[in-house]
């Protein structure tokens, strides 16, 4: 179907025809007026687009640096998990994760070290889930499966309790041995 | 990694960079971009600042949504889309008669001077002011097309409709261009 501008000249010609037959010489075209006079404004209209082709525009200086504040805010931001509640509510990863640490710290001969929180992929606002990996160093002479089973116990119990999320998985890695 | 090397990645494995949360793999891609970007969302839309907040805006959007994107290396395509849709969103909001505070960039006061250079410039200048009688759709069907050289099935898509009807709408801006353009000739 060919594509028509609906501006029709009087020789019944429509723009975009002469636009399309620009660079061919065609008999109409060089005899017509109106076409002709069409052609010569297309002509400056073709020889200005160029020029706002090639015009050197810059952006402001510090256009790259207020967008990547506001793409590491947006990264910040969302380091959170929601809070129990109406979703509005949230508390920063690094918050929980000092609040875990703290908990594996209260059992004898347990130390937290990194402690990674993420947000579960079936997290809601209403329910916030949580998967987490913690390390701990532990002394010697305390490496019991009780004391094992104990910092998870703990660390579970401050999840729900002091936090108000569901801790979905704990993953519990034991990376460095104390001396006693 | 040096600046050169980090200058020297595709499309496709910056985006995966940062789609792994590599800011730095990120700032690469606003760098290669944001002029083509901000001078797309100029022609549109008219004025410096509303450019500004458009391009900011793109990128903070591309960043949230790289989850999104299929096909690694078409991110360019995608952000013209993503600009184009950014920039006549901005227009729907603003007043029906905000088009008079335009800013007047690069538009200075009409020459005179038979200079051919001059002249030139001067024309820039009227076809500037040509775009503005056009609609939104059809200002950036003819920037997309005709200054940023973009596919009529890519246009098509930044607008929401058919390739046949990318086609009319720059028939008609070449026309109504071309007749504002005449006492240029």
């Amino acid at each position: 179907m060919a594509v028509t501008s609906d501006y029709v000249l009087p020789c019944g010609r429509d723009v975009e025809e002469v636009w399309e037959a620009m660079d061919l010489s065609d008999e109409h075209t060089r005899s017509c007026p109106h076409c002709a006079a069409v052609r010569e404004s297309l002509l400056v209209l073709r020889e200005a687009t160029a020029e706002m082709a090639h015009e050197e525009i810059e952006p402001p200086f510090d256009l790259v640096s207020r967008i990547m504040s506001a793409v590491r805010a947006d990264v910040r931001r969302s380091d959170v998990v929601p809070l129990p509640g109406d979703g509005l509510a949230r508390i920063s990863t690094r918050a929980i994760a000092a609040l875990l640490r703290y908990a594996a710290d209260g059992v004898d001969g347990v130390r937290a070290r990194g402690c990674r929180v993420v947000e579960a992929p079936e997290s809601t606002g209403t329910d916030p889930v949580i998967e987490v990996e913690l390390s701990i160093a532990i002394t010697g002479l305390l490496v019991t499966r009780e004391a094992y089973d104990e910092v998870r116990r703990r660390v579970l119990a401050a999840a729900s309790a002091r936090i108000g999320v569901r801790l979905a998985r704990l993953d519990l890695v034991v990376s460095d041995v104390l001396e006693g | 990694m040096s600046v050169a090397e980090a200058a020297a990645l595709d499309d496709a494995t910056l985006v995966a960079r940062s789609r792994d949360g590599d800011t730095r793999a990120y700032e690469q891609l606003v760098r290669r971009y944001q002029g083509p970007m901000y001078r797309l969302a100029l022609r549109i839309v008219g004025s410096t600042g509303d450019a500004e907040d458009a391009v900011q805006d793109v990128f903070l959007t591309a960043w949230r949504r790289l989850g999104q994107l299929n096909d690694d290396g078409a991110f360019l395509g995608w952000l013209y889309r993503t600009t184009t849709n950014q920039c006549l969103n901005v227009l729907r909001k603003r007043k029906p008669h905000a088009d008079t505070e335009l800013d007047e960039h690069e538009s200075p006061a009409p020459r005179t001077r038979p200079d051919r250079a001059v002249e030139v410039s001067a024309q820039l200048d009227a076809l500037q002011a040509a775009l503005r009688g056009l609609t939104p759709e059809q200002r950036a069907c003819w920037v997309l097309r005709e200054v940023h050289g973009r596919s009529y099935d890519e246009i098509a898509e930044a607008i929401g409709t058919t390739q046949q009807s990318v086609r009319g709408r720059l028939a008609r801006a070449r026309a109504q261009l071309a007749e504002v353009m005449a006492p240029w000739r």
